[in-house]
């Protein structure tokens, strides 16, 4: 996996290069600002940006800004947004449009390596990977169909917002694929989703539930 | 008043600083006169090209300089104490002109320059006329004898007489000769008084003038100071919350990535659960920083009030429907008050009311923020009930905001925060 990573942050872009490089995927560029993010993601064509959305100059949302620009300049590059915090306005912006690609991940998620480097296939791969903090709170955001859906529905779906296959998510509930499968099949029926030849269901099932 | 006061005035050490005064202060007001004029003429001059302006509003920022040595003057030389008006506060470009020109005590100054100048020529001429004819008239014999100052009048019988002359009487016998010198002894008594009563006026004048307005002054002087205070909090919250983000919250996330690093380096075993203990720890630690960061300044209101209350809603226990309608951005503080009574209304909704579901708007009418939070719960709050309330109501109040509760049991409770849009 070719990486570039943005982080006006020198500890943290040096640190996650070396975290990266020593679990043997190549960080073609570090970059501490938006500009060197752009001219990195036109030259190397990454498969996966990890943009920090506070950059330079304003410490504000550049990286969104940034992210959102090189999703629509260069769409076959996914992007993880990185942040310290959880703010849903940031995912509702990213995800506006097309959630394939993006990811947005607190940045102590770092700590459990292997989840991390799995969200970023994932989004390197047109998935998605939202922490599962974000997706706490877009489904607290956007509630419409709530009240149909049971609990269990309820965490399948948080589960497949993060961009979990239907695997990991039965891996996490401690469930056969088979029930998952079956939940998945309730929730696309109570949010009226009927099969359309089109696999996008799962986004369209979680777009609706978010609210976006 | 006793008799050794009056006696005593002419070479008391108030008349000689009055006198002082008068004599120090006479061509400063001079100076000020002229310099208002110029000021003003060439401001006004001027003001069709780009210099005017600003040369006004330096003009005026000079004008509180010269009226601080007419304070000195009158402080040292009168002891009248006059307190200086409030400071100016200070602004970068051009809000700095537009700071001075309505720099009202700078105005008054301006005017006191005027003014003083008349006033001045006036207690000079009485000044004058009081001393100068007093020595004039005690000196008179010594003036006769002389020869000088005299008048040649030939008196009805033909005789010629010398001597000074008032209402056809000629004063040269020796008696006429004391009794103007006893004139001049008491113009001497009367003098000291005539010098500290002309002063009366410039007393007032300064104290009208150059001192530090009534209430309503006093009241607005509070005001800025009170939103600059205001302001000043909400900034240095903001820099914690920044130094918090780009230090140790930083610095903790790298601790978590070196630990990984670690971790991958150990085997199974006892180091590594070591190793998987220390980052749990210092994942909550993050989370603490980050729980405590939103307490001081939520990073989402760095896109502004509608932003950080949408992502409020957003995140409250209790479905939230959100409606927010702002015009101009609010000042920092502002919003940030705004902010934090809407989470403290949410969570209160959520906490105490037993509500399914809340509403949430935010207008903007008049230079006042309408911030109402509405549910569906079964009522009684109150700020009393050690809900939050009252310490909403203490945070609303330091900028002079209202707070309306209405919660009849059963419910529905809506409560209203009006805010200033600017502290």
């Amino acid at each position: 996996m070719r990486i570039v990573i943005a982080d006006d942050a020198a500890i943290l872009r040096e640190g996650l290069a070396h975290l990266l490089t020593a679990r043997g995927h190549e960080v073609v560029a570090a970059v501490g600002d938006p500009q060197a993010l752009r001219a990195a993601v036109a030259e190397h064509r990454p498969d996966v940006a990890v943009v920090d959305i506070r950059m330079p100059p304003t410490h504000t949302d550049e990286g969104l800004r940034t992210a959102i620009e090189l999703r629509r300049d260069h769409p076959d590059v996914g992007i993880l947004l990185f942040s310290q915090y959880v703010e849903t306005r940031y995912a509702t912006d990213l995800l506006a449009g097309s959630p394939a690609g993006v990811g947005y991940l607190l940045k102590e998620r770092v700590g459990d390596i292997d989840d991390f480097v799995d969200a970023l296939h994932r989004v390197a791969s047109g998935g998605t990977a939202l922490d599962p903090e974000v997706v706490g709170h877009l489904l607290n955001a956007g509630r419409r169909g709530v009240s149909a859906l049971t609990p269990r529905e309820r965490d399948v779906l948080g589960l497949m917002a993060e961009g979990r296959t239907n695997a990991a998510i039965a891996k996490t509930l401690v469930v056969s694929d088979r029930a998952v499968e079956k939940h998945i099949a309730n929730i696309f029926l109570k949010l009226d989703l009927p099969p359309s030849g089109d696999d996008h269901r799962r986004v369209l099932a979680v777009l609706r539930y978010l609210g976006t | 008043m006793s008799l050794g006061v009056v006696l005593r005035a002419p070479v008391s050490r108030r008349v000689w600083t009055e006198i002082l005064y008068l004599l120090v202060s006479a061509p400063l007001a001079a100076f000020g006169f002229a310099y208002t004029l110029a000021t003003v003429v060439l401001g006004a001059g001027l003001a069709v090209t780009a210099a005017g302006i600003p040369l006004l509003a330096f003009g005026l920022y000079v004008a509180r300089e010269i009226a601080g040595l007419h304070r000195g003057l009158a402080g040292r030389l009168l002891g009248e104490h006059i307190e200086p008006p409030a400071p100016v506060r200070t602004a970068p470009g051009l809000a700095r002109v537009q700071i001075r020109l309505s720099d009202a005590a700078a105005w008054r100054a301006m005017a006191y320059f005027l003014v003083k100048l008349p006033i001045t020529v006036i207690h000079l001429y009485i000044l004058a006329l009081t001393w100068a004819w007093s020595l004039v008239a005690i000196t008179y014999p010594i003036q006769h004898a002389a020869g000088v100052n005299m008048d040649t009048v030939r008196d009805a019988h033909g005789a010629v007489r010398h001597g000074l002359v008032v209402g056809g009487v000629v004063f040269d016998t020796w008696p006429r000769q004391l009794a103007v010198c006893a004139t001049g002894v008491l113009l001497l008594f009367v003098a000291p008084w005539a010098t500290h009563v002309a002063l009366m006026p410039d007393r007032m004048l300064m104290r009208w003038l150059l001192g530090r307005r009534g209430l309503a002054e006093r009241v607005r002087d509070l005001e800025e100071t009170r939103a600059r205070a205001v302001d000043d909090a909400a900034a240095t919250l903001r820099r914690i919350e920044r130094d918090l983000h780009d230090g140790a919250q930083v610095r903790l996330i790298a601790l978590t990535m070196q630990l990984t690093m670690v971790r991958d380096a150990v085997p199974d075993g006892a180091v590594r659960t070591l190793v998987d203990t220390a980052q749990a720890t210092a994942r909550e630690a993050i989370q603490e920083l980050r729980e405590l960061v939103r307490g001081i300044h939520p990073p989402a209101l760095d896109h502004g009030l509608d932003t950080a209350l949408t992502t409020l809603a957003a995140r409250s226990g209790v479905p939230v429907e959100a409606n927010v309608e702002l015009g101009a951005r609010p000042t920092a503080a502002i919003e940030s008050i705004a902010y934090f009574c809407a989470a403290e209304l949410l969570a209160n909704v959520a906490r105490h009311s037993g509500a399914t579901r809340a509403w949430l708007s935010l207008t903007q009418a008049e230079g006042r923020l309408r911030l109402q939070v509405r549910d569906d719960g079964h009522g009684v709050a109150a700020p009393a009930g050690g809900s939050g309330l009252s310490g909403l109501l203490d945070r609303v109040r330091t900028v002079d905001g209202r707070l309306g509760i209405v919660s009849p049991p059963g419910g529905p409770t809506v409560v209203t925060v009006e805010l200033p849009s600017h502290a």
